[in-house]
């Protein structure tokens, strides 16, 4: 008795191993993760494995080409005392600042302006993103030509209408040097913001315009009131992926000035290369690569919490 | 990456291959048992000048392959990639078997190189004896880790036609001689261009050699103790700020390593610090410029005169499976027959560390470039008189010197400038 009642649980147990695939499949939840698992495989892969590795990296001391040691959090105490990086991170908040806000600014103005209807519209938006296209290296060394006093467009402008020769020097000196890498960067990323606001203008119903205008509501109470609150969302967006775009930004620095005049526009992932490829300390180059995570993080958290509320 | 030995002798082909180069492989030295049919991977930056590169693929592999069997695989990176690959292979440890090293890579990956003392010491006994700065550039804690090739140095770079016009014909021997000139020039809107900004070569090339001129160093030779912080500095600097003052152009301090070689060709400059390319493509592109490009050693400070060591050299990693035929190989390649061919096809504008070759016809090809024979005499790495070592590296990414000099030039005071240098040195020499 005892054993043919054992054994019963266990047939059943077996028949349901048997279920056909379909079925599995059916079920939407075995479904939907199999779906994600390549994503989430590439994600591991190619973010996460390379994140923890940085974080690995940034709590040894790890010359190049040899086996790294544990040291904690040496790397960053060195960092604190190191002059270079405050300046590093003062000119990456600064550069971010100014150029994420030039950005919004004028893509707004630019999306507002490219949503009117005149002739060639089409095209002239297809040109917009000219910048955002040409590959950052290739524009920034064309800039580096229009900035090279010898050649420049600018400068030779300037002397002819009576700056005294041979015009600034907007690489060479610190605060025109800074001012130069964050009109390029806002050069370039000007059409991003432009266009993606373009697409959310042209959600916003027009009825609403309509509306307003019956109301008695003017051009400024019409962007104040309608187009704003509605675009909130996207300039939202726009903004966390520009800032982060911007915050870690390496090719415009690297070709244009390299971080020079004296450090003026090095910025956390320019100091961070040359400290792990050109001092060969994988480390510390970590370390200094990391110190941009915690900005990152809370400003990423506190827009999300921002967008929820709404 | 390198594709893998297609030679490899366990593979068919690499086996017919052995089976055929094995008559024809008249062995001049024994090779290991089973050598021919085997490749070697060089790995080279690409050169300046062209035909250096093709001398080996089109001239010296074919060679080696007729007499060994062996095939030489020349792998060339683009300009500035070299310490980003050989990183990648000493991280990897795999890739090419042979590398090219640059200045700071010998130390940097010392322990992933083979020791070639008994070689290197056999080419300079054979070849008339090694220059003080190939030992400089090759040498790790007392052995060889790496073969110096050449030097590629830097000199003073001066327009004959426009310092004439100030009556000066000879190239001034001092700084303050050289200062002298460079006012009457800037006057006469011919101003000089030293690069003061975040390039590699051209800042250091002058920067270094005039921090020791006046007795200057970052680091005693014992490589511990941070002595920047001295008179010697401080008169260095004072020199540097009115230098740039008074002879050059303002736009010298965000210079990278290609602006003085662009203001040069525009006529914009009377005097810079550079390599021999410039004089190279001054004479191929334009050639009126060419005529009138002088090259001169550096000036002399109050404790003599200096240049930087800007050297290449060979090494073999240890972990390469054709290691000993790479040696074999390189005793080759540095005898006089093949290396002189390879010297000379470049002309000079790589000058060779051994004593053999100071008479060379290759000298004469072009008189301007006897400078940069006579400035390996006095001719030190970055860092000098303390070895070159991973903290000299983070110096020079973090360009400790080039920005003291900068930084007084924009307008700081020396006190400051060096203030700063010493504490980041400091910083630097204490966290190892």
């Amino acid at each position: 008795m005892t054993i043919t009642s054992e054994r019963l649980p266990v047939l059943v147990r077996a028949a349901r191993r048997r279920a056909p695939l379909r079925v599995l499949l059916d079920r939407q939840s075995v479904f939907s993760w199999l779906m994600m698992a390549l994503p989430l495989a590439f994600l591991a892969a190619f973010v996460g494995y390379p994140f923890f590795y940085g974080i690995l990296l940034s709590l040894q001391d790890r010359p190049i080409g040899h086996s790294g040691t544990f040291v904690g959090l040496k790397n960053f105490v060195t960092d604190l005392h190191d002059a270079i990086f405050w300046q590093v991170a003062i000119n990456t908040f600064v550069y971010t600042g100014v150029a994420t806000l030039l950005k919004m600014v004028g893509g707004l103005g630019l999306a507002l302006a490219m949503n009117q209807h005149f002739r060639m519209k089409n095209l002239v938006r297809a040109l917009l993103l000219l910048p955002f296209i040409v590959p950052t290296v290739l524009s920034t060394v064309a800039w580096l030509w229009m900035l090279d006093p010898a050649f420049s467009v600018v400068n030779r402008l300037l002397v002819a209408l009576g700056w005294p020769k041979p015009g600034p020097s907007w690489l060479g000196d610190p605060m025109l040097a800074m001012a130069s890498i964050i009109i390029i960067n806002t050069w370039r990323g000007l059409p991003f913001y432009g266009i993606t606001l373009l697409a959310g203008l042209q959600t916003v119903p027009p009825e609403l315009y309509d509306a307003a205008a019956i109301d008695g509501a003017g051009g400024w109470q019409r962007f104040r009131f309608i187009t704003l609150p509605l675009l909130r969302p996207i300039i939202l967006i726009v903004t966390l992926f520009s800032v982060i775009f911007t915050f870690a930004d390496f090719q415009l620095v690297y070709v244009l000035t390299h971080g020079g005049p004296q450090n003026a526009t090095h910025l956390f992932a320019t100091y961070a290369f040359d400290i792990a490829m050109g001092a060969g300390q994988l480390g510390l180059g970590a370390s200094v690569a990391l110190a941009m995570l915690p900005t990152l993080a809370l400003l990423i958290v506190a827009l999300t919490i921002y967008m929820r509320r709404d | 990456m390198t594709e893998p030995a297609a030679g490899h002798p366990t593979s068919r082909r690499g086996f017919l291959k052995l089976g055929a180069a094995g008559t024809a492989a008249a062995l001049s030295r024994p090779l290991p048992v089973g050598a021919a049919g085997k490749t070697i991977t060089i790995l080279h930056e690409s050169s300046f000048i062209k035909p250096f590169d093709e001398y080996v693929v089109n001239t010296l592999g074919p060679a080696y392959e007729k007499e060994t069997g062996i095939k030489i695989n020349y792998e060339v990176t683009s300009v500035g990639s070299l310490p980003t690959r050989i990183s990648t292979i000493a991280e990897t440890g795999s890739g090419a078997d042979i590398t090219e090293n640059g200045l700071l890579q010998v130390t940097q990956f010392g322990d992933k190189y083979l020791d070639v003392s008994d070689i290197a010491e056999d080419i300079g006994k054979a070849q008339g004896g090694w220059y003080d700065a190939g030992r400089e550039a090759a040498l790790v804690e007392g052995k060889w880790k790496a073969i110096p090739f050449s030097n590629i140095g830097q000199l003073m770079n001066w327009r004959t036609d426009w310092f004439a016009e100030v009556g000066v014909k000879k190239f001034p021997e001092t700084w303050e001689e050289l200062y002298e000139v460079g006012k009457k020039l800037k006057a006469k809107d011919h101003p000089f261009g030293f690069e003061l900004g975040h390039g590699f070569g051209d800042n250091h090339g002058w920067l270094y050699p005039l921090l020791w001129s006046y007795g200057g160093a970052e680091v005693a030779p014992d490589g511990k103790i941070v002595v920047i912080d001295s008179d010697e500095t401080a008169r260095a600097v004072d020199f540097s700020r009115k230098f740039f003052k008074d002879t050059m152009l303002d736009d010298v301090l965000g210079w990278t390593d290609v602006s003085n070689n662009k203001a040069w060709m525009a006529e914009q400059i009377s005097c810079t610090n550079n390599a021999e390319s410039i004089l190279w493509f001054a004479k191929r592109e334009f050639p009126e410029i060419g005529k009138v490009t002088g090259q001169a050693m550096n000036p002399a400070g109050p404790k003599g005169r200096f240049h930087l060591l800007d050297s290449i050299s060979h090494s073999i990693f240890s972990f390469s499976p054709v290691r000993e035929e790479a040696r074999l190989f390189m005793r080759w390649l540095m005898e006089p027959k093949q290396l002189g061919g390879w010297y000379a096809i470049a002309e000079s504008y790589y000058q060779p560390l051994l004593h053999g070759y100071d008479n060379a016809p290759m000298w004469s090809v072009e008189p301007r470039n006897l400078p940069y024979r006579d400035a390996l005499a006095n001719a030190h790495l970055p860092g000098w008189p303390a070895p070159a070592n991973r903290q000299l590296a983070e110096s020079v990414a973090k360009y400790v010197v080039v920005d003291m000099f900068a930084k007084a030039c924009a307008g700081a005071s020396t006190k400051e400038v060096i203030k700063n240098a010493e504490a980041q040195l400091k910083g630097i020499y204490r966290a190892a």
